[in-house]
């Protein structure tokens, strides 16, 4: 029995197919559900959290069905949205404590005060939240969710508007959860954190997954090497053998190529004909970025990830 | 049932520790009683504080409940709520928690204005009286913090929430029986007043004060909050699924 297994999940709004028909499994796994905004990642969170109906489909959860079978559902799972909801005028002792009570648990307070050793808070235990920094209140969280000991763990981008210190702790406790035994569902936009923590992902683009497997196979799939070239000028994109064409944001063209080294000088030389200014080259093994923009631009996609939109918003939640 | 106890202590931890809300909460209607109740030169009674503490308890009850209306909608605004609703404790609880803390903290605002009222020369009811003016604040706050919550989490935004809460609270008291007997309103004033909610409360107060037992009043106030209650649960459990 997988911990989660959803068959034809779909979710409508209005007319609007936020999940289209989604199915999949995941067991004993980080899994990283990956995809830019609006494709549908915290609607399927909430579906399979039982926050919200699906319109079609159906989904398991440890075997309990999310819509016949709700509590049991959330006596499994642990669910981390992305808000940052933590009691600021509560300590973190307090905090965890009335989720201990609320799950029902015996020797709350001593359960509570393990998951606070496990997310290294036990010296804060005491402090008020509002004098705890944002890493903090994203481990305290992750206290309150471990504090029944769930077996299917959902994180809505958990590392979101954290430093860099602060997401590879919260990554490397989320793999010591891994380690023992329990289901990790993520939803993130930092492709190179799925692509260092995650077991497998899925890319899910307009409700669809359009790539699912583990990074390392996903990034093999694409083979060789990559391409940037940040060119200005007329810019058509040269025909040349052996060198494909991987998605264009901006000034910079990415492309693969099976021989990197070779490709490189065919490439300027084309750009060159063509009579434009070729600024810099360069040439690297793929990375989830390059699944990702070749996994939703083959869709298609009317309005293209807006890299600078998504800025703009993460500045805004943080 | 557990669970309602435990929501209900964090929003009492949160509020207590929020020091200046509750000065500013137990202010208020002191102010009321000791500015207008041993002010106002009235002739309809030798005890005004008398006639006007039911009317300052009925309004702390309206105020502290349109004020609470608000927590479950911050909660749902801050994403406590799904995480709440994630849990596996009955989802109805987080809704009964809310209507306990805010009834509780009406009682206790309450308490201490019949505290104030007493020490600046209120009369002095018996202890059975003393039950059932809380009888009725009890259950006259359920219905209110009741509506007031399902109102709020139904309007979404507090903006929308705010104006509503100033458009009724005020009208509703200045139209009730809270400052004046219904025989020296202008007969336009005592058309509404005898039709406000908050005058049933008030005016069942002032029959307990009298030595009156208002079973009627009592029986409907209870009828009341259990057709609020249930209404309540619908609208929640639509709202949250």
């Amino acid at each position: 029995m997988n911990a989660i297994e959803t068959h034809d999940l779909t979710r409508y709004y209005g007319t609007l197919c936020a999940v289209d028909h989604l199915s999949l499994s995941v067991n004993n796994e980080i899994f990283g559900l990956l995809g830019p905004n609006g494709s549908g990642k915290t609607t399927t969170v909430l579906m399979l959290t039982t926050l919200l109906r699906p319109t079609e489909g159906t989904a398991m959860v440890c075997g309990h069905d999310i819509v016949r079978a709700g509590e049991q559902v959330r006596r499994q799972l642990s669910y981390v949205p992305q808000d940052m909801a933590v009691d600021i005028k509560m300590t973190g002792r307090e905090n965890v404590l009335f989720f201990a009570h609320l799950y029902g648990i015996p020797r709350a307070k001593d359960m509570t005060d393990e998951v606070l050793a496990i997310m290294e808070l036990t010296d804060r235990a005491d402090d008020l939240i509002r004098t705890y920094s944002g890493g903090m209140r994203r481990r305290l969280e992750l206290a309150q969710a471990l504090v029944h000991e769930p077996a299917v763990l959902f994180l809505d981008e958990p590392t979101i508007g954290l430093d860099v210190a602060a997401r590879k702790k919260i990554w490397e406790h989320i793999g010591g959860l891994r380690k023992n035994g329990m289901t990790i569902f993520v939803t993130t936009h930092y492709m190179d954190e799925a692509d260092q923590y995650c077991d497998r992902v899925g890319i899910l683009s307009k409700g669809q997954i359009v790539a699912l497997g583990k990074p390392s196979d996903l990034k093999s799939e694409l083979m060789t090497d990559v391409i940037t070239a940040k060119v200005t000028g007329p810019v058509s994109i040269p025909a040349l053998e052996g060198i494909h064409l991987v998605g264009q944001a901006e000034d910079e063209i990415s492309f693969t190529a099976e021989n990197g080294r070779e490709a490189l000088p065919l490439l300027a030389r084309a750009f060159a004909e063509q009579g434009a200014v070729v600024h810099a080259l360069s040439l690297r093994e793929p990375t989830l970025d390059d699944v990702f923009l070749h996994a939703v631009g083959k869709q298609d996609e009317p309005r293209h990830f807006d890299d600078h939109q998504f800025r703009i918003m993460l500045r805004r939640r943080t | 049932m557990s669970s309602i106890r435990h929501y209900m202590e964090r929003d009492m931890i949160k509020w207590l520790r929020g020091r200046i809300a509750v000065i500013s909460l137990l202010i208020m209607p002191a102010a009321w009683l000791i500015f207008v109740g041993l002010t106002l030169p009235v002739t309809f009674t030798g005890n005004y504080l008398d006639f006007i503490t039911p009317g300052i308890l009925v309004m702390t009850m309206l105020a502290s409940s349109m004020q609470g209306g608000a927590l479950l909608m911050f909660d749902k605004i801050l994403g406590f709520l799904n995480k709440f609703l994630a849990l596996p404790s009955p989802r109805e609880s987080i809704l009964f928690g809310k209507i306990l803390f805010i009834t509780i903290r009406g009682v206790i605002q309450s308490t201490i204005i019949l505290i104030v009222a007493t020490l600046i020369g209120a009369s002095i009811l018996s202890l059975a009286q003393y039950g059932m003016i809380y009888l009725i604040l009890i259950l006259f706050g359920i219905v209110l913090s009741g509506l007031a919550t399902t109102v709020a989490l139904y309007v979404g935004d507090h903006d929308s929430y705010a104006a509503v809460n100033t458009m009724i609270t005020m009208p509703l008291f200045f139209t009730s029986s809270a400052l004046m007997p219904y025989s020296v309103m202008p007969p336009w004033l005592r058309a509404i007043a005898t039709v406000n909610p908050l005058s049933f409360a008030i005016d069942a107060i002032r029959s307990v004060e009298s030595g009156v037992v208002p079973f009627m009043q009592i029986g409907i106030l209870t009828l009341l909050c259990g057709v609020v209650l249930i209404v309540c649960i619908q609208v929640f459990r639509k709202m949250t699924v």
